[in-house]
């Protein structure tokens, strides 16, 4: 791809002036996004340049996680704008040698390891995908803010989660849980036993949200128990209770889950 | 002027020469040889002595009374970062280093500032792992404070202002500077930082007067000199070997230790093939001209990342019966050395947590390897991971009782590699790790105590995460540390029972606290994320 047909395939033009390059204002989308060859380079640049601080699977080694960006609200400009100019006052680094459509890959590459791509041809039906959704996962999940506290809130799952992952949390195919997510049950000396999940931890306290959704901190030392629950609070959904066509109908519905939207009335 | 002008300024005058009559003493090498005095009155080099053992003496904080200290003060740094710094106090001042190149001193009474300095750092800087400082060192009335674009400053003390302004190298080429300085007689000794960036470390010594380079020992020996054939081909030109951790150093054999950081690229073998002296090694140097007496290189050929940037320290012990001058060494490798400081011939080393890539260290002082601990694009799993069964954080050595305490790591690592293309300023590690825990391989943290005559474990207090915290001692039988979900905590250093503890809301990444003595009453000063807390009894 010449210079040129990359000014018109991104939106925007690149002035090269002594080796440099300047860019103007970056595409509000990024060209590349689930362009495979793309996604291939991207992942060599991620690996040379990121890997090393954000680990191997971008979730965070000595620098953050960031495989959720875009769940917590990043846009594709924002974060061009990160990786090229770096975060002031911190160690992430401008790219100054790291060409636009270099950028672009990488972004492409790291959309992969969050959600899956645009090109997967959809399937299910998001409008009956909705019900399946209101019947059994309202109670503990939310969406534009109606709906359960105990689970994540899933206004932006659709960015933030490939369909294959989506299948293996619903059908109970994945151990393990979020942090703030993991089931706890603890028992206050002279109380009865509370359920719900734990929100943070250190030597001496811990702190809950109950399955009433209040949220309170203990100390250990006034507990006679705590006891972390191994399995997700979330049940498993087998295909007795969600069959395959409406399996494909939910994830087609928390797909098109990519934002907090607050117009939105239910 | 009338007659009472004229008597007021006379009068005033009078009171200025008064004041100049007995100006603040001015710091001595002797006094930095002294450690840290029985009175409290001192904190003046990095690890409170040479031997780096941060082990007070005073006795006022105790393990019955420690539940009752309450907070004098707080300072807040006003900065981006977090402090990695130990703060020094002379005189009742305190001169700390922040992030950012920011420092400041502050009335050790109160903890109100007397005066700030802040560098003005290029907005293309590239230092790797944390804009931070980890502290000044003192000489007369000055300061010396390393700069994160590859400086060495001296500031007067009783202004903040420069004195002197050395370069080390050029940071555009990786070159950065995090050190805490040590003044040994007349000479400011520092190190450079940015072994992920394939520069070519060294050890520096300035003049403390003038700043004028004194000496300088390449931590990578260029061609001819022994050693040079430790590293294929050209890669000796970009190998890291960076000095980012204070040394030791003891005055009667006049020689310094310094841990030195891991070769470049970090984790690709095929690149720098050979043992890549004197990366991953401690070496001892001749304070006065920098040349090199001994060296032990821990980690033979390192490809995950273990920099040997541990804090080294210096005892005396009878071992086997016989008087030996030691230096102690918990490694990011997970190995814990004694080694004899006068000729660098291991004493004994052990395990201090799980470690899968080494049986056990030979007689030779060669690691036993693993086989299949070379990282690949595959990838593998080795227990430590990239930090290491410890790190930067200070250990703390109580010679009362002969016993090493470290904050340990276990925790293991999926690591990859491959080949990187080196620019100059650029990173250059050729490759990356990945977090990885198993039911074998949990993650978690402990403070350990080790009897380093023999590496045994004396006890252990466990952290539900690896802490990061550094440590101080005191003669009182008290530990201080801190865990990573930002608790300070205070043991009882003879069986690891927790004493006193308080939220900080920041973890204390790489800092220890420190002791003093003010007005009569111990304080201990905590350096954590952006705050300086000062504890002390009540009055």
């Amino acid at each position: 791809m010449t210079w040129r047909a990359l000014c018109v395939v991104a939106g925007w033009c690149i002035v090269v002036a002594g080796g440099g390059v300047i860019a103007q204002a970056p595409a509000a989308k990024n060209p590349f996004e689930g362009d495979a060859t793309a996604v291939k380079s991207g992942m060599g640049l991620f690996r040379a340049r990121c890997a090393d601080c954000h680990g191997m699977d971008a979730r965070g080694v000595r620098g953050p996680d960031i495989t959720q960006v875009w769940a917590s609200g990043r846009t594709d400009e924002g974060l061009f704008t990160t990786i090229k100019n770096g975060i002031a006052g911190t160690e992430m680094p401008a790219q100054p040698r790291l060409f636009d459509h270099e950028t672009w890959q990488i972004l492409a590459y790291l959309r992969t390891l969050a959600a899956s791509s645009r090109t997967e041809p959809p399937r299910g039906n998001a409008e009956n995908g909705e019900k399946i959704y209101r019947a059994n996962c309202v109670g503990c999940h939310r969406v534009n803010g109606v709906g359960g506290r105990l689970g994540p809130d899933l206004s932006r799952i659709g960015a933030a989660r490939s369909r294959e992952v989506l299948e293996l949390r619903i059908r109970g195919g994945v151990e393990g849980f979020l942090p703030g997510y993991e089931p706890v049950t603890v028992t206050p000396q002279g109380g009865q036993a509370v359920v719900g999940v734990k929100k943070n931890e250190d030597l001496f306290s811990v702190q809950i949200m109950d399955t009433r959704e209040r949220i309170q901190g203990y100390d250990k030392t006034a507990l006679r128990e705590m006891q972390n629950n191994p399995r997700s609070a979330m049940p498993p959904f087998g295909s007795n209770r969600i069959s395959e066509s409406e399996l494909d109908d939910l994830i087609r519905y928390l797909q098109t889950l990519r934002g907090f939207n607050p117009a939105v009335v239910q | 002027m009338n007659r009472l002008v004229l008597l007021l300024v006379t009068a005033g005058t009078a009171m200025l020469s008064a004041q100049q009559v007995s100006p603040p003493a001015l710091v001595t090498t002797q006094e930095i040889a002294e450690g840290l005095p029985k009175d409290g009155s001192r904190w003046i080099t990095f690890g409170g002595s040479y031997t780096n053992q941060r082990h007070s003496p005073l006795t006022q904080i105790t393990p019955a009374n420690v539940k009752g200290l309450v907070p004098q003060w707080t300072f807040q740094t006003g900065t981006l970062g977090n402090f990695e710094t130990t703060p020094l106090l002379r005189d009742n001042i305190l001169y700390v280093t922040g992030p950012q190149n920011v420092a400041w001193a502050l009335d050790a009474r109160t903890g109100r500032q007397i005066w700030r300095y802040r560098r003005e750092l290029p907005s293309d800087l590239t230092a790797c792992c944390g804009l931070v400082n980890r502290g000044f060192a003192m000489l007369g009335d000055k300061l010396f404070m390393v700069t994160l674009d590859a400086h060495l400053l001296a500031l007067d003390m009783r202004t903040g202002n420069i004195v002197w302004d050395a370069t080390l190298e050029q940071y555009k080429n990786g070159y950065a500077s995090t050190i805490a300085p040590i003044v040994v007689k007349d000479k400011v000794i520092v190190g450079v930082a940015g072994g992920e960036f394939g520069i070519r470390g060294f050890i520096d010594a300035y003049e403390a007067q003038t700043g004028k380079r004194a000496w300088r020992f390449y931590t990578i020996p260029g061609p001819g000199e022994p050693g040079n054939e430790t590293w294929a081909g050209d890669s000796w030109k970009t190998g890291g070997a960076s000095v980012w951790v204070t040394g030791a150093y003891d005055p009667e054999l006049n020689l310094l230790y310094y841990g030195i950081g891991n070769p470049g690229p970090d984790y690709h073998s095929e690149s720098r093939l050979g043992d890549n002296l004197y990366a991953a090694s401690v070496v001892a140097l001749d304070a006065d001209s920098g040349k090199l007496r001994w060296h032990y290189q821990f980690t033979p050929h390192d490809v995950h990342d273990w920099d040997a940037t541990e804090v080294p320290i210096l005892a005396d012990l009878t071992i086997a019966g016989q008087p030996r001058k030691v230096l102690m060494f918990a490694n990011r490798n997970g190995f814990y050395y004694t080694l004899d400081r006068t000729t660098g011939r291991i004493i004994m080393a052990k395990p201090f947590v799980q470690t899968t890539w080494a049986k056990e260290i030979g007689r030779d002082g060669r690691p036993m390897l693993e086989a299949g601990h070379t990282p690949d694009e595959n990838g593998e799993i080795t227990c430590p991971d990239i930090t290491g069964g410890t790190n930067f954080w200070p250990p703390t050595f109580d010679p009362s009782t002969r016993t090493f305490f470290v904050n340990a790591r276990e925790a293991c690592m999926t690591f990859y590699s491959w080949k990187p293309d080196y620019r100059p300023g650029e990173r250059f590690t050729g490759g990356a790790g990945q977090r990885y825990k198993s039911a074998t391989m949990p993650v978690y943290g402990a403070l350990r105590a080790i009897d380093p005559t023999t590496g045994e474990r004396k006890w252990e207090f466990k952290y539900l995460n690896p802490s990061t915290a550094g440590l101080l001692t005191t003669a009182s039988g008290l530990i201080f540390s801190g865990d990573n979900d930002g608790n300070v905590l205070a043991l009882d250093s003879r069986n690891g029972t927790l004493l006193w503890r308080y939220q900080m809301g920041a973890n204390l990444h790489g800092t220890s606290a420190i002791t003093y003595m003010v007005d009569g009453r111990q304080h201990v000063l905590v350096p954590a994320g952006t705050t300086l807390t000062a504890w002390a009894l009540p009055q």
